[in-house]
């Protein structure tokens, strides 16, 4: 029983300290965003994991990068879920229109996913607004194909059928079954699809593509590493903030484990 | 129509989308597209310049037409014309095309194998030890951003135990074509392959596992069990042969993930390939090469998904038959 409940307050402790750290960096740390001290310090008590080229504290900038990773994973995750439940919704339809949006899904299957994001933000520019639009828009096809499949099964079940022949409304079968069942499918196509927003956000930074204005974790490591943070062995600034995407990604998926299992549970 | 017939459609399909979204965006977005097309910003051209362009990028006449030009210029295959380079795209692409390919392909083919042995064998029910250790370590994997895994790399095994050299294809100074080149070759690619395979090895590793464990719960697997015959040959005899097309389709999938894990490695690696020529077509607003890398990126992915679904559709029986 206990045991259970051991992904979950993973999940959420590690989740807990990241949002707390976004939406108040001061409690974090004393230092300003862009206060200047010696430039690579090595790590210290006054520096938890030392100084950058500039001389701005890395731990300070790993906390306020926290709100901006967050931001830019969960809204695009969140616009692309609703983008493919509603794409998916449509594809399930028989007819003209279902047959569509299926291919309209499948075309979206086989994209070099990473070249044509790096293309588009070429030329719509990098803002963090763009960038979750355009992460978005790359990540809700699989959201779009499960969805479709689930609706597909759901509505040959005969307990909706029973619905449509007992003269509920549409309204109300929506509400009451399509819903209720699909609840958990959402929350876990969500919480693996904020993974991968934040990894896809990560690998654009890195690459330098990602909004100068408001510094990511990826943005960091572009950073330290055209810096010479290698070959100054300033290790720290290099990691750490690879190391706290992959905490945030690992919190993500201790809660989709949680779910996960007691879904399991329910079925069995 | 089966279903390899209707994926290569699809996949030829993309590809036209893909050379459609090329050709409107461009044309389409707010802003001078002579501005887009050529690469130089409006402010630094003479009147005389922007003139000359209109004439040279046929921007004068009606969509349709510049679309016929374009598909023209994707033909004869010159690709456009990089005005920042001062040389046509194809040439500035196959220079650095070789490399990304290397690189790519080296990576998925032991992906694919490692994926199919490790996941075969965690897949089959009797080795539940290697399930339990694999399945949460590729999870954890998962979770580490290429480049992450890329520096750590890096850091252990070129900086620390300096086995690897951490930059560069080749070393300078040594002849083309000798024995010493491939050598030294295969010397610097050990450690981007590397890290692709590790980048790309979780989610093959999980697929082909769940396959194989689908096959494993079959009955004609039990009475294979009950003969008495071993794990080894109801792996590769009875397993393997039903998995063979699903796992054929999904290598040539994933040469398009892994070319965009190959992107990250190269501007880890300082690899001269396709990356590292993107990343400078952006930073310097070279837009019609960033147009050929991504034409090319995707005529390669698409080349790739109708040779596997060709291959799936040859090996498998059942299609082949229903064909006579």
């Amino acid at each position: 029983m206990k045991k259970r409940y051991v992904p979950l307050i993973l999940g959420l402790v590690i989740l807990f300290f990241f949002l707390l750290a976004s939406l108040f960096p001061t409690l974090f740390t004393e230092y300003g965003r862009k206060e200047m001290f010696a430039p690579w310090l090595k790590a210290s008590s006054e520096h938890l994991l030392g100084t950058n080229s500039l001389g701005y504290d890395i731990w300070t900038e790993l906390i306020y990068g926290a709100k901006d990773t967050i931001v830019i994973g969960l809204s695009s995750s969140v616009l692309a879920l609703i983008l493919g439940v509603v794409i998916g919704t449509l594809s399930s339809f028989e007819g003209k229109l279902g047959e569509v949006f299926t291919f309209f899904t499948n075309i979206f299957v086989y994209l070099p996913k990473l070249v044509t994001l790096i293309v588009l933000s070429a030329f719509l520019g990098n803002s963090s607004i763009t960038l979750i639009f355009l992460i978005a828009a790359f990540s809700w096809v699989g959201t779009s194909r499960v969805v479709m499949a689930k609706v597909r099964t759901l509505s040959s079940q005969p307990f909706i059928e029973n619905c449509t022949l007992l003269g509920y409304s549409r309204m109300h079968t929506i509400i009451h079954h399509y819903v209720r069942n699909l609840r958990d499918l959402i929350l876990s196509r969500f919480l693996s699809g904020v993974t991968s927003c934040i990894m896809m956000e990560s690998t654009l930074s890195f690459l330098g593509f990602g909004d100068l204005y408001h510094p990511t974790w990826g943005t960091m490591v572009n950073f330290a590493w055209k810096r010479g943070a290698m070959l100054r062995h300033a290790y720290n600034y290099l990691l750490s903030p690879g190391f706290a995407i992959m905490a945030l990604s690992l919190a993500f998926y201790f809660l989709s484990l949680f779910f996960e299992k007691r879904h399991e549970e329910i079925e069995y | 129509m089966s279903k390899y017939r209707k994926d290569i459609l699809i996949a030829l399909l993309c590809f036209c989308f893909i050379i459609v979204l090329n050709f409107l965006l461009p044309r389409m977005l707010p802003g001078n597209p002579i501005a887009y097309l050529t690469g130089f910003s409006e402010e630094d051209m003479t009147v005389k310049q922007i003139e000359y362009y209109r004439e040279a990028l046929h921007l004068s006449d009606s969509l349709p037409k510049q679309f016929l030009y374009y598909l023209k210029s994707l033909l004869d295959g010159s690709l456009g014309y990089s005005f920042k380079k001062e040389d046509t795209v194809r040439n500035l692409i196959f220079k650095r095309l070789g490399y990304t390919v290397e690189i790519t392909l080296s990576g998925v083919f032991f992906t694919s194998l490692l994926a199919l042995f490790m996941g075969l064998r965690a897949g089959t029910k009797k080795e539940e030890k290697l399930d339990k250790i694999l399945t949460p370590a590729t999870i954890v994997l998962n979770t580490i951003p290429t480049f992450l895994i890329g520096i750590i790399l890096i850091l252990f095994l070129s900086f620390r135990l300096k086995l690897f050299p951490y930059a560069n294809l080749n070393s300078p100074g040594i002849q083309k074509g000798t024995f010493l080149y491939f050598r030294n070759r295969i010397h610097h690619l050990v450690l981007p392959v590397l890290t692709l395979v590790l980048a790309q090895f979780p989610s093959r590793y999980l697929l082909v596992r769940n396959l194989a464990a689908d096959i494993a719960d079959e009955k004609y697997i039990l009475y294979a069990r009950t003969r008495g015959l071993s794990n080894r040959a109801i792996r590769y005899h009875y397993i393997l042969p039903n998995i063979s097309s699903p796992f054929i389709n999904m290598v040539g999938m994933s040469v398009g993930t892994a070319l965009g894990g190959t992107l990250v490695i190269e501007n880890l690696f300082s690899i001269n390939g396709m990356g590292t020529l993107l990343s400078e077509a952006v930073y310097s607003l070279d837009y019609p090469l960033i147009q050929g890398i991504l034409f090319v990126t995707t005529a390669f992915m698409t080349l790739s998904i109708i040779i596997s679904d060709g291959l799936c559709l040859l090996l498998d029986p059942r299609q082949r038959k229903r064909e006579k």
